[in-house]
């Protein structure tokens, strides 16, 4: 920022701002779609890279394989939240503030599954079995499962931003992955631990993010290995 | 400090369900539309990420730590925040500090100098304060994912570590304003202009 002139900062800000380009999909969107749908937006800009008015099964065709693979992880941790929020929002155990929480949350987690599912069409990867150890039908298994969750999405989402090759697909990943910050801060404060810890939130690599998806039991290989009619209560 | 007005925020959840539901029925609408080409060579018109403009873009969110730090320093000292408020006033402006530090170490004796600042009511009263920290928070958090696509991927890495904590810190204060704490689906970007002019509006004086 220059000290002689004011218009230092206007002409550092036109030099950042090539994306005039936002600035002018903001307007052309507001005109077109009411406000609320322009929630669709990042998404959709990352659709509109590689959705060329084919099926939705070409719909990935035009993706790098690595920015396919980073979406059909992030698809997974997804549907992992998505059908955590949904059998707890079921099980009626929920209650007051955590209750509500758990329908808004839910509902955006299923939305950003579908999203996923759209841009990924063809190639995206089937929602696995999941058994959630009874943790969605108590009120505080519940919290303690969602803040694990949310936490390990942030660092999950941050860990591979970086990795994006596609800039409308990354333009979609940033908007997520502090959607799912929020989130995570959210629940923590309804747990009664403090939402937001550190200065800086740590980036978690793939290897370790599995391992610690799969240390929790959560996803199941095939439904008739265990006879189990309704979820148990672990304790 | 907690309203509890649970028929409000019921229907305030109800509301955002159906809108993250819309929220994808556009994305189809979108995906259809002509105005879908267009967005695409728009993105495409993205300077490529480079060092320089790494720095041009590092000056512009230092600014906005700055603006955090003033904010939530003259609060802490003229809004009489209590209990957790204070407490969250507290934590934030530790973190604030440090992504200063932070920016300013990556930026090095470029680094901007700390303008000044007007915050009028924000800081004066707790209420105001809430409403001004939503605020400031939320551009933050659509400031830093609007120069996403601009950065090289290792600035990327960096700036990701703070704008999750910023998120965080919007989420926490809008729980202690009664409202629902995240109420999109995705966070919807601003450019480097638009978080200019939102800052000036809530109190900067460059």
């Amino acid at each position: 920022m220059t000290v002689d002139g004011s218009n230092g900062f206007d002409d550092f800000l036109e030099s950042v701002d090539r994306d005039g380009a936002i600035a002018e999909t903001g307007a052309l969107a507001e005109a077109s779609l009411s406000r609320r749908r322009l929630l669709g937006l990042a998404l959709a800009g990352a659709g509109t890279a590689l959705i060329s008015g084919a099926g939705e099964a070409e719909a990935a065709s035009g993706l790098p394989a690595s920015d396919v693979s980073i979406l059909n992880y992030a698809l997974v941790l997804e549907y992992l939240q998505a059908s955590f929020y949904t059998e707890a929002e079921r099980s009626g155990a929920l209650t007051g503030k955590t209750a509500e929480a758990a329908r808004v949350v839910g509902s955006v987690e299923r939305a950003h599954v579908r999203a996923f599912r759209k841009l990924l069409g063809s190639k995206a990867v089937k929602r696995p079995l999941f058994n959630f150890q009874g943790t969605t039908e108590q009120q505080r298994p519940f919290l303690k499962t969602a803040v694990a969750f949310e936490d390990l999405a942030v660092a999950a989402y941050k860990g591979q931003a970086p990795k994006l090759k596609s800039k409308a697909v990354l333009a979609a990943a940033v908007g997520i992955h502090s959607v799912e910050a929020r989130h995570a801060a959210w629940m923590r404060e309804l747990f009664g631990i403090t939402p937001a810890v550190h200065a800086f939130d740590q980036p978690a690599s793939r290897q370790h993010v599995n391992r610690i998806v799969a240390s929790t039991h959560f996803i199941v290989q095939r439904p008739e290995m265990k006879a189990r009619g309704k979820p148990k209560y672990t304790g | 400090m907690r309203r509890n007005v649970a028929t409000d925020k019921e229907r305030a959840a109800d509301g955002v369900s159906r809108r993250a539901v819309l929220g994808v029925a556009a994305l189809g609408a979108l995906v259809a539309a002509p105005l879908v080409g267009r967005l695409v060579r728009l993105a495409d018109a993205f300077a490529s990420p480079s060092k320089a403009q790494d720095a041009r873009i590092l000056q512009l969110v230092l600014q906005l730590e700055y603006t955090h730090v003033a904010f939530y320093e003259q609060a802490l000292q003229k809004a009489s925040l209590q209990g957790e408020l204070r407490a969250f006033a507290q934590t934030a402006l530790g973190h604030e500090r440090a992504h200063v530090a932070a920016i300013k170490g990556a930026l090095g004796a470029k680094a901007g100098p700390r303008p000044s600042f007007d915050f009028g009511p924000a800081v004066r009263n707790p209420d105001e304060f809430k409403q001004a920290a939503i605020k400031l928070e939320d551009i933050a958090i659509a400031g830093y994912n609007g120069q996403a696509t601009n950065l090289t991927a290792g600035t990327l890495a960096a700036a990701a570590k703070i704008v999750s904590v910023e998120a965080r810190h919007a989420s926490w204060v809008r729980t202690l304003a009664g409202e629902v704490a995240a109420p999109e689906a995705v966070d919807k970007p601003m450019t480097a202009k638009q978080v200019s002019d939102a800052l000036r509006e809530i109190g900067l004086k460059a």
